[in-house]
């Protein structure tokens, strides 16, 4: 059970609060129309699943409701950072 | 036998307590545990075995007992496989040993053939060879195990949740230390000590009769401790009984506590909690969990009355029980010459047997021999004697050459009537495994040590490898010392200095798994799962390597003790045969629980009327008045269909049904999820996720529209209306209204933050009356005088404002019948009196309410969907003929527009919706029942299926392989009836519009 801190709420948490809403970063093609067919399924169905520290969505679904991300290690769980959405865009960029 | 009373004693002579154990009556004391007690009584058959039905007695004193499973207390109380040493005795109590061992057991009737069963036994003998089915009961019937419980538990459970600074599990010498260091140093934080005996002290009142220091220290810290927890009971908590279960990420930890006592058994009023789970968030975590012991293992180590040394001193100190006369106390460390001299003291004859040569021989062993006891070192036990109790000993001589043990010399017996083993420690690492930590082998004390270091946790005590009580004791207070640090809290390190009598048993001589004993039959590893030495030879002779396979294949450490005492064993058996080190080995993995859960204790409170929240429309109370039976719907209790006396649900659909086909139906509505929709870019948005045109949607009109996920998938279906060109309010399913609101949020706040529109869940504000039949409108008109209600002026798929018996409504004229329909909308709270107010003004017309299943068979005569029963998330509106709801030329690509080009979903054999009429038009097909082309082969399945009254057939609908490019042919159904057994139905794949397929009813009459 995870303890997570919203960034909304400004408030650490139960995980029973929240719901997690997978990988962060996933954007929405532009033009869904003008891309390929294995690029549409890279969106829709490809995920990294990556071991180690890992930016992930997750809805204060009993509290404020907003969705957050946070950067959570696969491994230990241990919550690293949570940032507001939109505060960032990648993984690298501040 | 019970011994006279000592200070060291946590039993209280004075207070008999009455128990009944199969079926017979037993004395015991307040203090005793259900094992503890009926030792005293010289009762020493607990069990049969689960495999070969052994007759088994005590090993151990603790939760790591791995034979004496017993269910306690019967009917509604009932609780099975618990380990009698850890239910503490209560007047009255009575339990059953999960397998009787005085009954007659098939099992050790067959003995001669136990050697042909070896693990894989059952597999290799009954499944492979295809008559498990037959066989299970039986089998099953044979094991160990008590029955299930058969009655509904009538106790009550509780959760408590608790916030701490510091969390220290385990109450032994280590964790009074470790609580006592940081309660003693810091001001505030907040502190729980745990420990999962009725009494703090863990290992230490082994030592009381020896050394005076120990018990003065146990005193003056357990009272300065029950201070603390009266005096600064909101910094100090203290849980006994208590065993911490499991420790999840981020300091999670969850802690089951045993309230079983007389009265809690036989009050009434109030009723208070047998057990309860405790759910602690720490910031630090200190554990002191201390280590079991493991056995020595030897041929029939598994007679009655061989138990480990430190078990057999901890009934003779905490209980002054002891089960023996003459005790052959056997080891490979030197806790064992603490065992014999606390004998000895007691006046019980002995005699120590040690596997290792004395090359350095330590004070005590002088002390024994000086007061006759006889020593023998360099030796070993080979085998047990006795038919199920223990007789004699088998002993030889022993050394170790190299790093290998060699038993050799003449065989020599030694009678007795107890063994006392000890093979080394087992620290207990599972709760710091539960949360991700390693171990590593240690070669001091041989045995399997938590990392070093950790985030926001210390080990300390026995867990730590540290093997004397006063070594303990400083470990803690230093290991107290970090975590306080790791708080921020600075304070003072002093080491006690506590007494002479030091003995450290953490030095132990290497496993002793000599060829000799290796290869012998009944060398038992794990006695509940009854495994021995040679099946792990087996297992490896058959190509297991990993310890992992090697515990599946010989079901070792799989029992309710999860081989808390045998495994170790195990795994050393497993590196001498593979000649590898026990480090290359490592060990399974340690996953919650450490001890059994009641599943009441998990459900606490959340059962029966709490197991699930019930939501009611505000018409509820009239639906009961009207005798309605109800079906849950995404917990709405909803009206399924409403009796009449003596109707059968059959009848009532069947009336119900045709009275709103030719006159009259209203129908309760309330529970669809309504989302209100506002802002400027509200139309956007909703052309987004649906799947067809929404831009040119007038103020005043509705429109149907179909949703999909980002795989073409339908996900939900429903009507909006249009309040004007910044505000709509959709409907969503009953069952998908959260997560169709989830997933708009995560639309608008991940992708789309630049829409102005915001959402809000209203479907508990609105009241929802659908009346539905060609006299409707005359209905309405009576009821509404403020709105045109004729057909030209408010059409289908329109709403209109106006006040319906005085009452502000939105009036909706959508229909999910195919009959004229109109949907009054009113603030929740005015539900009941329109409603009422509706059934009367109905009544000329015979107005009869009808529930969801009446709904269905109206809903499918149209061939009108339901997400979820007619789809299962896997299929487009193209696989139920809805292609006419696809926008071509909206802008923008909405959710699921691009998956439909996918070669897959573009598939002539995909699974489509279709219509079926049985030949026979009385027969109703069951619901999910195969349907099967000319080979036997299955091309699809029936989602919905109802006897119509109007059309007076059977009809339904299915997905079939292909099936909209099948109209007309004939297809089987395979079902299951009672009496005839399986049979094939033939079908006709039709349009799945059964009824008015050219819309005409939707008017209505005049």
């Amino acid at each position: 059970m995870l303890l997570i801190h919203c960034p909304y709420c400004k408030e650490s948490r139960d995980q029973s609060e929240f719901s997690p809403a997978g990988e962060a970063f996933i954007a929405r093609p532009e033009s869904p129309e003008g891309i390929s067919d294995e690029e549409w399924a890279d969106y829709v169905f490809y995920r990294t699943n990556h071991k180690g520290n890992h930016w992930e969505q997750w809805v204060h679904t009993n509290g404020c409701r907003k969705y957050f991300l946070v950067e959570r290690s696969t491994i230990s769980h241990q919550i690293l950072q949570v940032a507001p959405f939109g505060a960032r865009n990648s993984e690298t960029e501040l | 036998m019970r011994l006279a009373q000592h200070p060291s004693h946590q039993v209280d002579y004075s207070k008999s307590l009455n128990f009944i154990f199969n079926n017979k009556r037993y004395k015991g004391y307040e203090g005793d545990t259900l094992a503890s007690a009926l030792l005293a009584n010289d009762a020493l058959l607990f069990s049969r075995s689960f495999k070969y039905g052994r007759k088994r007695g005590l090993m151990a004193a603790g939760v790591e007992e791995p034979n004496a499973l017993v269910s306690l207390e019967i009917g509604g109380r009932y609780t099975p496989n618990l380990k009698a040493t850890e239910i503490m005795l209560y007047d009255g109590l009575s339990a059953v040993s999960a397998s009787n061992p005085n009954a007659f057991d098939m099992r050790a009737f067959i003995k001669p053939l136990h050697r042909f069963m070896p693990a894989g036994f059952y597999y290799k003998t009954f499944i492979k060879q295809k008559v498990w089915a037959k066989v299970e009961d039986r089998i099953r019937a044979f094991s160990g195990f008590s029955k299930a419980p058969t009655e509904e538990d009538v106790d009550v459970y509780d959760h408590i949740f608790h916030h701490a600074e510091v969390v220290v599990i385990g109450g032994g010498a280590a964790g009074i230390s470790a609580a006592l260091e940081v309660l003693n140093n810091s001001q505030k934080e907040r502190v729980i000590l745990v420990d999962e005996r009725s009494q703090l002290g863990g290992e230490l009142f082994n030592e009381f009769t020896s050394d005076e220091a120990a018990m003065k220290w146990h005193k003056d810290s357990v009272n300065r401790l029950l201070s603390f927890a009266n005096e600064d009971s909101e910094r100090f908590t203290l849980l006994t009984k208590s065993t911490a279960y499991a420790w999840h990420d981020q300091n999670f930890i969850e802690v089951l506590e045993t309230i079983t006592t007389a009265e809690s058994l036989t009050s009434s009023e109030p009723q208070k909690a047998r057990k309860i789970v405790h759910r602690i968030r720490a910031k630090e975590v200190i554990l002191a969990t201390g280590a079991h012991e493991r056995p020595m293992i030897f041929e029939a180590n598994d007679l009655t009355n061989i138990m480990l040394s430190q078990s057999v001193r901890r009934y003779l100190h905490e209980y002054g029980v002891i089960s023996g006369k003459k005790v052959v106390v056997y080891g490979n460390n030197d806790s064992i010459y603490s065992t014999a001299r606390d004998l000895h003291v007691n006046d019980i004859e002995c005699v120590v047997v040690d596997v290792r040569s004395s090359e350095d021989p330590i004070e005590i062993v002088a002390e024994l021999k000086d007061s006759d006891v006889k020593v023998l070192q360099g030796y070993s036990i080979v085998k047990v004697l006795g038919t199920h109790q223990v007789k004699a000993v088998e002993i030889k001589q022993t050394k170790l050459q190299g790093n290998s043990w060699q038993v050799f010399g003449d065989t020599q017996t030694l009678s007795c009537d107890l063994v006392a083993t000890s093979g080394g420690f087992n620290p207990v690492v599972h709760l710091d495994c539960h949360n991700g930590a390693k171990t590593y082998f240690d070669e001091v004390s041989q045995s399997f040590l938590p990392q070093q270091e950790r985030d926001n946790r210390e080990v300390c005590g026995a867990v730590a490898g540290v093997g004397a009580w006063q070594d303990a004791i400083n470990d803690a207070k230093n290991k107290a010392q970090f975590t306080l640090n790791a708080l921020g809290v600075l304070s003072e390190l002093t080491q006690e200095i506590l007494s002479e009598n030091y003995s450290n048993y953490f030095n132990v001589s290497q496993f002793f798994t000599p060829k000799e004993i290796l290869n012998k039959p009944k060398v038992f590893l794990d006695l509940q799962n009854d495994v021995t030495t040679l099946d792990v030879a087996l297992s490896i002779r058959e190509g297991y390597r990993s310890i992992e396979h090697i515990k599946r294949y010989t079901a070792m450490g799989f029992g309710t003790d999860q081989g808390k005492t045998g495994n170790i064993n195990g795994i050393a058996v497993a590196a001498e045969l593979l000649g590898i080190t026990m480090s290359e080995v490592g060990t399974t993995t340690f996953r919650p629980a450490y001890t059994g859960v009641d599943f009441g204790a998990m459900a606490g409170r959340e059962v029966g009327d709490f197991f699930d929240p019930q939501r009611y429309t505000t018409i509820h109370d009239s639906h009961v008045a009207s005798g309605a039976e109800f079906e849950v719907v995404g917990q709405w209790y909803r009206p399924w269909y409403y009796p009449k006396t003596g109707e059968n649900i059959h009848q009532a659909v069947h009336r119900e049904c045709l009275a709103t086909r030719t006159s009259l139906g209203m129908m309760d509505a309330s529970t669809l999820g309504k989302i209100d929709v506002q802002g400027s870019d509200a139309r956007e948005f909703l052309s987004r996720i649906y799947t067809n045109a929404w831009m040119k949607l007038a103020p005043g009109s509705c429109r149907y529209g179909l949703m999909c996920n980002e795989k073409g998938m339908i996900i939900d279906d429903g009507v909006s209306t249009c309040i004007n060109d910044n505000h709509f309010i959709m409907t969503t399913t009953t069952g998908g209204a959260a997560s169709v609101y989830s997933a708009l949020e995560m639309w608008l706040q991940t992708e789309w933050s630049d829409l102005d529109v915001h959402l809000n869940s209203v479907t508990d504000q609105y009241s929802t009356v659908a009346v539905v039949g060609p006299n409707a409108r005359k209905l309405m008109k009576l009821l509404c005088q403020d709105v045109d209600f004729e057909r030209e002026n408010f059409k289908f798929m329109q709403w209109r404002q106006g006040t319906v018996c005085g009452v502000d409504a939105r009036i909706m004229r959508i229909s999910f019948s195919g009959e004229l329909a109109y949907e009054i909308n009113v603030e929740a709270n005015y539900g009941r009196y329109i409603w009422d107010q509706v059934a009367i003004a109905g009544e000329k017309w015979n107005i009869t309410p009808y529930g969801t299943e009446s709904m269905h068979v109206l809903r499918a005569e149209k061939g009108y969907i339901i997400v979820g029963q007619d789809t299962d998330g896997s299929m487009t509106p193209m696989d139920v003929n809805m292609s006419w709801i696809l926008a071509k030329d909206k802008p923008f690509s909405y959710v699921g527009r691009r998956s439909f080009s996918i070669s897959a979903l573009c598939a002539e054999d995909r699974l489509q919706l279709v219509g079926l009429l049985t030949k026979d038009s009385s027969t109703v097909l069951p619901e999910g029942a195969h349907i099967i082309d000319n080979k036997g082969k299955s091309i699809g399945y029936v989602t919905s299926s109802y006897f119509s009254p109007i059309l007076e057939k059977s009809i339904a609908m299915a997905q079939i392989k292909g099936g909209l490019a099948k109209m007309g042919e004939t297809v089987l159904v395979k079902i299951v009836q009672k009496k005839q057994g399986l049979k094939e139905i033939p079908c006709e794949i039709s349009s799945s519009v059964f009824y008015d397929s050219e819309g005409e009813k939707v008017d209505g009459n005049e």
